[in-house]
């Protein structure tokens, strides 16, 4: 076992100059900012929903896109603050009233509209279209927001891996009623809820993990440097 | 041309760089925040200071959540390990003590989970679990050598029994034997030589016996 005097020396002869993080605050608006390229990207290339005007005039959607795009915006900047170890927990708190709003939308459309199947969807190539816009945002997404929180795996994994889950599922929910026509109510619950519940689930199960695993490949851990055996 | 360039040209300063012994309190205690933004820059001696200054204050966090001093000393090496490896998240416009509580904290109660999946998971074997049926593999051959040898070392005569002694036992040189006993190097050679020789016959004999 190596002794501590003999550990201080190892970390103190391997010190170098660290830039220092910028405040959450500001990696949250450069986390937002690319996720405003991806979503412009897919709509240029996707285009638009088609009854993108009409749907505007409806409060209920407007009130829920509003709320999925706030719930996002306020997941990331709770992640990015839950991850460093002086800030209070109950940043976890942050996106929930934004979360009550959407969810609660998403539940009164299907309550006081239930539509069990719109007139003309083409049930497959909508599903496979869908799934490739679910893909094309939540990956690159997720990406960044590992590589940006990867010190968050020696601190609050849990916690932040849960924010960022949630983060990218509602805007990833976003970009989906932003781009496809998704009319029946099943429809809107999966590719809303479902896909909410898919990311954040999978990001509260592997989260931790991948934390660790993104940390590792980016730093060099003083265990690796010095001879601690 | 060149006039103008000249009267752009600053004023000199000058700068007294800070050093690690500046970041002293009034009370005399290390301002940890001052010297982590130091360790930050590259400042080794600061970054020394500072972790040095730490291991008593996350010892005694520790030592309320582990018993032996090994764990203490483990946990206190892994919070160390942390603060190096997230040091560049820390803002010297923020205290530093709610910053490294929150990490021994986080490090101490990893630790303690680590140690109950262990402890649910694992059993220690004790040491009967590792002898054989057969009774001489369960005697201490060490012992045993070593008591046939004092048995066979009180058989041999007075005069060889006392040359081992001196030359073996007590590992005394051939002058400093001769001069002890009063007898000549020669004659404590000879009574070395023939007290092994005695020595390995009766050994053997024993074995031959067992």
């Amino acid at each position: 076992m190596t002794k501590t005097p003999d550990l201080i020396d190892a970390l103190v002869e391997g010190t170098t100059p660290v830039r220092r993080l910028r405040p959450p605050l500001v990696r949250a608006a450069l986390w937002l900012l690319l996720t405003a390229v991806v979503l412009v990207l897919i709509v240029t290339g996707h285009g638009l929903r088609p009854d993108i005007a009409e749907r505007l005039r409806q409060p209920v959607f407007v009130l829920s896109m509003i709320a999925a795009i706030t719930t996002g915006i306020l997941a990331a900047v709770a992640s990015f603050q839950i991850s460093l170890p002086d800030r209070s927990r109950w940043w976890i708190l942050l996106p929930a009233p934004a979360l009550a709003v959407w969810l609660s939308t998403i539940g009164y459309g299907c309550l006081s509209d239930w539509v069990s199947v719109a007139p003309n969807e083409n049930r497959i190539g909508e599903t496979v279209r869908c799934f490739a816009t679910l893909l094309l945002t939540s990956v690159p997404l997720s990406i960044a927001m590992l590589v940006m929180l990867r010190y968050a795996a020696l601190l609050r994994p849990t916690e932040s891996s849960a924010m960022s889950g949630l983060a990218i599922a509602a805007i990833t929910a976003f970009s989906l009623s932003l781009v496809h026509d998704l009319d029946a109510s099943l429809t809107i619950l999966v590719w809303n809820l479902g896909v909410a519940i898919l990311i954040a689930g999978l990001a509260c199960l592997f989260g931790r993990r991948m934390f660790a695993w993104t940390a590792s490949r980016l730093t060099s851990t003083p265990a690796k440097s010095s001879n601690r055996p | 041309m060149v006039a103008s360039r000249h009267s752009r040209t600053p004023p000199l300063t000058l700068v007294i760089a800070p050093t690690a012994q500046d970041a002293r309190r009034a009370d005399g205690g290390c301002d940890w925040s001052k010297l982590m933004a130091r360790a930050q820059d590259g400042d080794r001696d600061a970054y020394r200071m500072l972790l040095e200054d730490l291991v008593p204050y996350i010892r005694s966090i520790a030592g309320r959540c582990f018993k032996r001093p090994s764990d203490v000393e483990d946990a206190v090496q892994d919070v160390l390990m942390t603060v190096h490896m997230v040091r560049h998240a820390y803002d010297p416009n923020r205290p530093f003590g709610p910053w490294l509580l929150a990490i021994a904290n986080r490090r101490i109660i990893d630790r303690l989970r680590r140690e109950t999946r262990q402890r649910a998971r694992e059993m220690a074997l004790s040491t009967e679990h590792e002898t054989f049926s057969d009774v001489p593999a369960n005697l201490d051959q060490a012992n045993f050598d070593e008591a046939a040898l004092g048995e066979a070392l009180e058989r041999l005569p007075p005069e060889q029994r006392q040359a081992i002694e001196m030359l073996k036992l007590n590992e005394m040189s051939l002058r400093e034997a001769a001069a002890a006993s009063g007898r000549s190097i020669a004659a404590l050679k000879v009574a070395t030589h023939r007290a092994i020789k005695g020595l390995r016959k009766m050994l053997q004999n024993r074995s031959d016996r067992s």
